[in-house]
């Protein structure tokens, strides 16, 4: 069981040794010249060294006040809509077709009409990053909702539970893991789209970071911001995937 | 075994062998039918015109083919479903939803995941306003009485189709209902399980003298475990025939299937339905 | 039809209706220059897609969607297959997508840029990149919960390991596949706005905020819609095209819970 264990994480790592060492043999046989691909010694070096720079630590706050903004705000509006369509007929009406002509819309077009009805300060990208964030949230909470088993409301009822807090105490639990599963969806995308944001207009954030350094070919600067936006998203989605064990600890096959 | 008494009115402390206390109706069943509507303008009648009368400390079964709404039945009286025509009482007031003096037991178990086994039994205490404490000790005690001390903290997905079971039940006898729904609730166990879970009811059905509805499609367990067997046909739903079940009680299971008496109640219930087959087909 | 199920299939049309009215009105109240009405926008709408070099500019953006997307689709789909039925390439991949999945696969338009300058090659590849790992996600899920019996079952009448994957596994998890590319074409569309917009060299995204810097505000608008529409058009055909191609496999029930 163990060995099997570490077989396949040593597997995992192959491929991104192999990436890193590709990376740099490119660089040590002369195939790309250091103006366009910097060694990785360099990128994690300037990486490394970055870490006790007060400005790329402001842009890594400034990116993550978005992020969290953005994506809690998704998360409060999906569960709470997603519930709603979930157990009222005439919400779900209304719910449903809107949905379904604001899901697939690209939202990141939306993105000059918010920069000119909210400015290009913070509003503009968390409302970008929240619109985006929104809709898995939404729908897996709306899917998991309906699909709660008839029989746990009515244990509920009959124990005496009034129909108003069956709302919180058996469909929100009972749905918990697909809302969760919602929310890492959610989170990934608002990940990306934070940065994107800060890409297209801003003045600080880890986006406004590659951009600024694309604008000046400081090709290290380019990879840093990328680095760190990944290893970002993936403390945030470990973060979400230890809240996720603790939460559906009852639930069978996590 | 310690008897453990849940109840603190008078009625349920009737001595097992003196007999019952005088009858009284229960459950009322009134001109009853449930029409569904299916796709389109097409409706199917699932019940029609049933009268019904359930005596207060009854253990009676319904048995049927599938889709002979013994289900609906059950559920119409739970509260969970309303019925199209005619009312359902209980202790002489009409049902208009689920309350905690019918307390359902399915076959699905219907345990809440994110609780465990101890969170689950406490469940109907505690929304019926029992302290903290004292609804913990009262869920501790039930959960000895259905044989699973020691698996307070565990939560369901770590537990046998049986001992979920067993939770259910004790979930439900926690809030103490007066009727209990049990809607095929040993159909999904091994006949090892179902067998000894049979005789554990039993055991508190005699301790408690709670009214049972009891669905089932097995005629053997109804005939082992009632006062009475509703037989309902199908389309329309109804009922074909009531039988009483006039075989002493506390039921020894080893006893009863070399009684002739219990052999022929089997053979003469299964005539029932399969007489009800032919006339469908 | 019945009236009812009429309502129900126009109901996204009054959906639309009713986010434009409520547009029109917002922009009414707000009153400034920058947010122009509903109707200025459509208004506009004409204009641009009269334009010959804009049109022309739609469809190269389209057309490159195209090619990345079914690029992408054949790269990701036997990739995910495999994934899921060999333990060993799950475990090789999946550290790897773990690393690539946060990170914006628009960003990497100044970098491969850099490399393959403006062309149709880094836009493409760009859009490949952006799609490939929700198909890969999905496929890879669809194929672990393959029943394995079913490939019991076809290893039994004779077939090969290729063959069961082909006839078996394909199928089995074909409606969790068109779920992924589901995602994937919108992944597509919003690949190539963000990376047009980033690269601002021609295409969709660019005329969006060429229009954005020159003050032409109702272009801007019209320009969202056009967009968003094309959202809603692909999305919706796709679901046609999945509908049809897995009918067999059980429809998601959305009857609202009885409670209430």
């Amino acid at each position: 069981m163990n060995q099997e264990r570490i077989n396949s994480v040593l597997l995992g790592i192959t491929p991104i040794v192999l990436f890193i060492a590709l990376w740099q043999s490119l660089i040590s046989f002369g195939f790309a010249p250091t103006s366009l691909l910097p060694p990785p010694g360099a990128v994690f070096g300037k990486l490394a060294k970055d870490f006790f720079n007060g400005d790329f630590l402001h842009d890594i706050a400034a990116t993550l006040i978005r992020l969290f903004a953005g994506f809690g705000i998704a998360v409060v509006v999906g569960v709470f809509i997603g519930l709603a369509a979930a157990v009222s007929p005439a919400v779900n009406a209304v719910v449903k077709p809107l949905v379904r002509v604001l899901a697939p819309i690209p939202k990141i077009a939306l993105y000059p009409a918010l920069l000119l009805i909210l400015g290009f300060d913070h509003a503009s990208k968390i409302t970008l990053v929240t619109a985006d964030a929104l809709f898995p949230i939404l729908l897996s909470t709306y899917y998991g909702a309906s699909m709660v088993e008839q029989k746990l409301i009515w244990s509920a009822m009959a124990a005496g539970t009034p129909r108003w807090q069956i709302l919180f105490k058996v469909v929100l639990p009972a749905a918990m893991p697909s809302i969760l599963t919602g929310c890492r969806i959610g989170l990934v995308i608002s990940c990306i789209v934070v940065f994107l944001a800060e890409m297209i207009t801003s003045t600080d954030g880890l986006g406004h970071m590659l951009v600024q350094a694309a604008r000046t070919f400081q090709t290290v600067d380019m990879f840093v911001p990328l680095i760190m936006i990944s290893m970002l998203g993936l403390i945030l989605n470990s973060l979400l995937h230890w809240l996720r064990s603790y939460l559906l600890r009852g639930f069978p096959e996590v | 075994m310690q008897v453990v008494s849940l109840r603190s009115d008078a009625h349920a402390e009737s001595d097992p062998l003196s007999g019952r206390k005088p009858a009284s109706a229960m459950i009322e069943i009134e001109h009853v039918s449930q029409r569904f509507q299916t796709s389109g303008k097409q409706s199917h009648l699932a019940l029609s015109d049933i009268n019904l009368t359930i005596e207060d400390g009854a253990f009676v079964s319904i048995l049927g083919p599938s889709g002979c709404g013994k289900s609906t039945l059950l559920y119409i009286v739970g509260g969970f479903v309303q019925p199209t025509d005619g009312v359902a009482k209980v202790k002489g007031k009409a049902i208009t939803g689920p309350g905690p003096d019918r307390g359902p037991v399915f076959q699905e178990f219907a345990l809440f995941p994110w609780k465990n086994v101890l969170g689950n039994v406490m469940y109907g205490l505690r929304q019926q306003g029992v302290k903290k404490a004292e609804a913990e000790a009262r869920g501790r005690k039930l959960l000895e009485m259905v044989g699973l001390k020691g698996y307070e903290n565990f939560y369901p997905k770590e537990l046998s189709g049986g001992m979920k079971q067993r939770v259910a039940i004790a979930r439900t006898l926690a809030y103490d209902p007066a009727v209990l729904l049990m809607d095929e609730p040993f159909g999904a166990l091994d006949a090892h399980t179902r067998t000894r879970l049979q005789n554990d009811l039993l055991d508190i059905w005699d301790r408690q003298r709670k009214t049972v509805l009891f669905v089932t499609h097995s005629v053997e367990e109804a005939v082992y475990l009632s006062d009475k067997v509703i037989v309902m046909s199908r389309s329309p739903g109804s009922i074909k025939e009531i039988v009483d079940i006039d075989l002493p009680r506390p039921r020894k299971r080893a006893d009863l299937l070399l009684d002739a008496r219990f052999q022929k109640y089997i053979v003469d219930i299964e005539k029932m339905i399969d007489d009800g087959g032919k006339d469908d087909l | 039809m019945t009236a009812r199920g009429v309502l129900k299939t126009l109901s996204p049309l009054f959906a639309c209706i009713g986010l434009l009215c409520v547009w029109q009105v917002a922009s009414l109240r707000l009153d400034t220059e920058s947010f122009p009405t509903a109707l200025e926008a459509i208004k506009a709408i004409p204009s641009i897609l009269g334009d010959k070099g804009s049109l022309l500019n739609i469809l190269d953006s389209i057309r490159r969607m195209a090619i990345g997307l079914v690029l992408a689709v054949m790269f990701s789909i036997p990739l995910g297959l495999l994934m899921g039925r060999i333990k060993a390439v799950a475990s090789f991949f999946n550290p790897l997508m773990m690393i690539i999945y946060p990170v914006p696969k628009a960003a990497l338009m100044p970098i491969i840029m850099l490399w393959m300058g403006v062309g149709d090659v880094s836009k493409i590849l760009v859009i490949f990149l952006g799609v490939s790992l929700p198909i890969i996600y999905h496929a890879f899920q669809g194929s672990k919960a393959v029943e394995e019996k079913m490939l019991w079952s076809g290893a039994a009448m004779g077939m090969s390991a290729p063959m069961r994957m082909l006839r078996i596994v394909l199928p089995a998890a074909l409606p969790e596949i068109l779920t992924g590319c589901r995602t994937g074409l919108v992944l597509a569309l919003i690949t190539m706005i963000t990376s047009e917009m980033i690269a601002r060299q021609s295409g969709a995204g660019n005329i969006l905020f060429n229009s954005l810097d020159m003050a032409q505000y109702d272009t801007v608008f019209a320009m969202i819609l056009i967009i968003g529409a094309m959202g809603i058009v692909f999305d919706a055909a796709f679901e046609k095209l999945r509908l049809s191609l897995v009918r067999w496999s059980q429809p998601r029930d959305d009857m609202p819970l009885s409670f209430t």
